[in-house]
């Protein structure tokens, strides 16, 4: 092997790199003047909101450009700028020496080829390999990156492949050359939490084995918290600050850093008390603006003084190679953007008449299919998405539904807004049964249910005004028309923090965060008493989601609202409910108040969950339990504990055979965990080896 | 897969099932007697009494129906009205004409605009490709019988290269005589290929910017084995159903080419069906043109269920 060349080279280093996009909207400057090194074997995070330009930089690195681009600066590879390199040259590096890990995976892999051949084709066009030399080269890979059964992956189809499986095979295409350089872009985004801390597992594992640089881009503090060694967070396509991982989380020292910091609503640890999360108001910095010279950041910085709109901060350094670019870096103190305030907690509503009541909720889909059309042999039973789910939404409660995709969560919300129709159970709306479908209720009922989805933009129709969405809903069921409307929709959107000049707009000219204001403001004119939200903020990023967890919270203590608010991340969850359900596979199994489903003895699937949520502290090391084996099929019916096949608790035959007990918590009744294991045996177990 | 391929099996004669009450109820509802059709203008009131009755017209119409479909199933097609001749002796020279000519339009066309599609995808907004989108573009939007018509001004009236009627002599095969072939091959290709070169290059384009192609481009392979192994795979699927879909139009353009170019085949004898109220005759082509049109259908699917495993049992 060749010596590297001097060993205070950087492995990759950006020089001042800008990046502007011309397209048919306008001149996107994605990318204005950023700086970057980073060394072999180290590990960079590259955080901000989307916008910020951290994608930019990876497919300026990759050199893949769609659209019209003009790229200023310089990128050097082992001190070599790429300017003056040939053309195959700078084809040799792709794929060969820096390889990518995609976000979407799904998509990043040929729908119409064997994952096997989708490997072999690298080794064998990058490194001349043979074909069998390939194929067992592409079986160890495979065994590097922890898939179960190596030899026969590659046989298979990525649609055949869990999330979780592609996107290690799409890891392991980014190993295949052995590269020094890997961009990890948002590589487990829209995995389950379970998923993705499995991912997280692989990755620091093998950083030990590659020794590769690593650029891993995110949104999400805790996992670059998790993951990197250096972090650079990115604002309107700038690098606002660039430390050392703890240095960073100890001492943040830049207003924008703390900010993102405040608002991820799993900052604070597991238990303590719910808090108001602080945001940063406003939105990113448009990236059709050009350059000023100014603080970017100005707008919405809460410790901004005059000085700061005339020149550009340079980056001030903080020591220990911590660098900031803000002029009062020295100012910048955790609790610039105010206080996380507790929040006030309402009182016990155990006693109070249940506002819903769902009883024995079933639903399948499908029917039972016949080999042959008509007669024959059943070939294909339903799916049973929800089975036998009970539970209560008391007034002004938030009752939370977590589980990770497939557990059945939306479907539960769509059958009590009416969108499903039930296979089996009640839904009893104080007291009165509701019809399955929606069609069917009395529009006093539909009013008194509303539903936030997870895609605001879907629920918005794309050609009318933001006003048609609103007034609709008041026509509906206040039957409000003319000015009392009109003045009604204005207070309403005043209500949702928006002006009511935002009537006349259409939804495409809002961002994600606005479009789920107005999706909120539609849903309160009817005036209801429950609000369904499926996975409300989930596409949202950390700052507009933290403002909208706010406002729902605000809208129920001002209008006495419940919500059944479902998300697969526990930590969102924490934040605003009061019951939490956890479902697993159609089944709950656990349900109760949150402070006490938080607390040791939980069911083992809601651990796994806890252990997932990435902790944004780099100093907490990260508990290990894993769920892994294959999400079992939802066709069959459980003879015992619907968990048995990925439960790491599993206590033998047991749990296979044998339906789970209903179990209370004897501290806190109303708090069910369904279990074989004795729940002070639970509680033993997981205080010592989580430490909650 | 077999149970993917029962049940669209299953389907489709339940499509032609109804298809043939529809042509049935539509052609006995038709103005005009058949009978009287049949005797002429002169035929006295008893003469087409009896008619009717040997006919079996005074019949309720569901055993009419019935009488009907019973034959077809046991493959007597009924004669002719007009033409006084069995239907299937009728149909067995004009269906291979027909064939002929379908299948040498669509073998041309097919897997030359394919081929055309995927280089003018590949090259957008290259000169080329600009031309060819355009010449596409008339092609598509000149009906038949205008290009048959421009082909037999220029190749036939002007440059005398080619005749100009593609009449045959009855029991003759037109592969005796290929010429006569090309010019309808020509006017039937024309549409075909301008749409299945346009739909192939939009799909093209289309894979191009899809992320797995990306992937295939910064996995550091060479351009050429991208655009074989991972873009024209999954271009061409799209494509399949819609050369599918394009038969029914082929069958369409089949009969006005016919028409245009005096060629006996099936569209003619539709056609002939029709001027002459021929009934039994018009409601057989009918219901073959329906088969043809359905069975390509699955064809399609199958094919694409073979090729993208996704489809599979969907
Ligand atoms: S330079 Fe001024 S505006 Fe910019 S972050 Fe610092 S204090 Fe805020
Ligand atoms: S019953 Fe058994 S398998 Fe189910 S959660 Fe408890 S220990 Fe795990």
């Amino acid at each position: 092997m060749k010596k590297e060349p001097h060993s205070s080279t950087p492995l990759l280093e950006l020089d001042r790199l800008a990046v502007t996009f011309y397209t048919p909207q306008g001149t996107v400057h994605a990318v204005r003047e950023t700086s970057l090194k980073i060394q072999r074997g180290e590990v960079l995070g590259l955080v901000g909101e989307s916008g910020c330009g951290k994608s930019t930089i990876a497919w300026a690195i990759m050199g893949y450009f769609q659209s019209l681009v003009r790229m200023e600066g310089t990128i050097r590879f082992k001190g070599k700028p790429f300017t003056k390199m040939l053309p195959s040259e700078l084809r040799g590096l792709r794929g060969r020496r820096i390889a990518m890990v995609y976000q979407d995976v799904v998509s990043s892999l040929n729908p119409t080829m064997r994952v096997g051949p989708q490997l072999e084709e690298v080794l064998r066009e990058n490194l001349n390999m043979g074909k069998q030399q390939a194929r067992h080269r592409v079986i160890e890979l495979f065994e590097n990156v922890n898939l179960a059964e190596p030899e026969r992956v590659g046989q298979r189809y990525p649609h055949e492949l869990s999330g979780g499986m592609q996107q290690r095979v799409v890891i392991a295409m980014a190993l295949a050359c052995d590269p020094e350089l890997l961009i990890m872009d948002e590589p487990t985004t829209g995995l389950d939490v379970t998923t993705e801390a499995t991912i997280l597992d692989l990755i620091s594992e093998l950083r030990q084995r590659v020794n590769a640089g690593i650029i891993w881009i995110s949104h999400n503090l805790g996992i670059i918290a998790r993951i990197a060694d250096r972090i650079a967070v990115m604002y309107a396509g700038q690098i606002v600050e660039q430390a050392p991982v703890k240095a960073l989380f100890r001492n943040p020292s830049h207003p924008y850093t703390v900010g993102l910091l405040n608002c991820v609503p799993g900052s604070t640890a597991i238990t303590e008390a719910r808090t108001k999360l602080a945001t940063i108001p406003g939105t990113v910095y448009d990236s059709k603006q050009p350059t000023t010279d100014t603080c970017l950041f100005e707008p919405r910085c809460s410790i901004a003084q005059d000085s700061c709109k005339s020149g550009t901060p340079q980056f001030f350094d903080a020591g220990d190679h911590h660098q900031s670019r803000c002029s009062y870096w020295s100012d910048v103190r955790p609790d610039i953007w105010g206080k996380n305030e507790p929040v006030i907690e309402a009182p016990e509503q155990t006693k109070a008449k249940p506002l819903l009541t769902v009883t024995r909720l079933r639903h399948f889909y499908g029917r039972e299919q016949h080999r042959i059309p008509f007669i024959g042999p059943v070939g294909l039973a339903p799916v049973r998405a929800v089975v036998d789910a009970n539970f209560n939404v008391g007034p002004k409660q938030t009752v939370g539904i977590v589980g990770e995709s497939g557990s059945g969560k939306s479907t539960v919300a769509r059958n009590v807004v009416g969108l499903l129709s039930r296979s089996g159970g009640d839904i009893h709306l104080q007291g009165v049964l509701l019809e399955p479908r929606v069609e069917k209720r009395s529009r006093k009922h539909r009013a008194e249910l509303g539903i936030i989805f997870q895609n605001p933009a879907a629920a918005l129709n794309p050609k009318l005004h933001v006003r048609h969405a609103i007034l609709r809903s008041l026509w509906k069921f206040p039957k409000l028309r003319g000015r009392v409307a009109r003045e009604r929709a204005a207070q309403l959107l005043e209500s949702v923090g928006m002006d009511a000049s935002y009537l006349g707009r259409l939804p495409s000219e809002l961002s994600g965060g606005q479009q789920q204001r107005i999706a909120l403001a539609a849903a309160l004119a009817g005036d209801p008493q429950l609000i369904v939200a499926d996975e409300p903020v989930s596409a949202l990023d950390v700052s507009v989601q933290a403002q909208v967890l706010n406002l729902l919270r605000e809208e129920q203590r001002n209008n006495d609202i419940s919500y059944i608010f479902i998300s697969h991340d526990l930590g969102v969850v924490r934040y605003m409910a009061d019951e939490i359900i956890v479902l697993y596979a159609g089944h709950i199994a656990e349900s109760g108040p949150a402070n006490s489903i938080l607390k040791p003895p939980s069911h083992p699937y809601t651990e796994t969950l806890l252990s997932a949520i990435p902790v944004p502290d780099p100093e907490v090391t990260p508990s290990r339990i894993r769920l892994d084996g294959p999400v079992p099929s939802l066709r069959q019916i459980f003879k015992g504990c619907f968990f048995a096949g990925r439960c790491p608790r599993k206590i033998g035959p047991v749990c296979d055979g044998v339906m789970p007990p209903t179990v209370a918590n004897p501290n806190s009744p109303s708090h069910i965990i369904y279990c074989h294991i004795p729940l002070e045996q639970l509680s033993e177990i997981q205080t010592t080896s989580t430490g909650l | 897969m077999t149970r993917f391929f029962v049940r669209r099996l299953i389907l489709i004669v339940l499509t032609l099932f109804v298809v043939s009450i529809a042509i049935f109820a539509v052609t006995t509802v038709l103005p005009g007697d058949v009978a009287q059709v049949i005797l002429g203008k002169g035929a006295t009131p008893q003469d087409v009494e009896t008619l009717r009755n040997e006919l079996g017209l005074n019949r309720p119409a569901y055993s009419q129906y019935m009488g009907w479909i019973g034959g077809i199933v046991q493959g007597d097609l009924g004669d002719s009205l007009y033409l006084r001749r069995p239907i299937a002796e009728l149909l067995q020279s004009r269906l291979t004409n027909s064939l002929v000519l379908a299948v040498f339009a669509f073998f041309v066309a097919i897997p030359s605009a394919v081929l055309v599609g995927i280089w003018a995808g590949t090259h957008r907004d290259s000169r080329t490709d600009r031309v060819m989108s355009t010449m596409s573009m008339v092609a598509i939007s000149l009906p038949e019988f205008v290009t048959g018509m421009l082909l037999i001004v220029i190749l036939s009236s002007t440059l005398h290269l080619l005749p100009s009627s593609s009449m045959m002599l009855p029991g003759t095969s037109p592969l005796t005589r290929p010429q006569i072939l090309i010019m309808p091959a020509l006017t039937l290709t024309g549409v075909i290929f301008g749409y299945v070169m346009r739909m192939t290059r939009a799909n093209v384009i289309e894979v191009l910017q899809c992320n797995y192609v990306r992937t295939a481009i910064l996995k550091g392979l060479p351009m050429q084995r991208v655009i074989l192994h991972h873009v024209v795979p999954n271009a061409i699927l799209p494509t399949i159903t819609i050369v599918a879909a394009s038969i029914g139009w082929l069958l369409g353009g089949l009969i006005v080419v016919e028409v245009v170019f005096a060629y006996p085949g099936l569209g003619r004898l539709l056609l002939g069906a029709v001027e002459t109220r021929d009934v039994p005759l018009l409601q057989i082509t009918t219901l073959i043109i329906a088969a043809t049109f359905t069975f390509s259908n699955l064809a399609a699917d199958l094919l694409c269920a073979v090729l993208d495993r996704r489809v599979r049992l969907s």
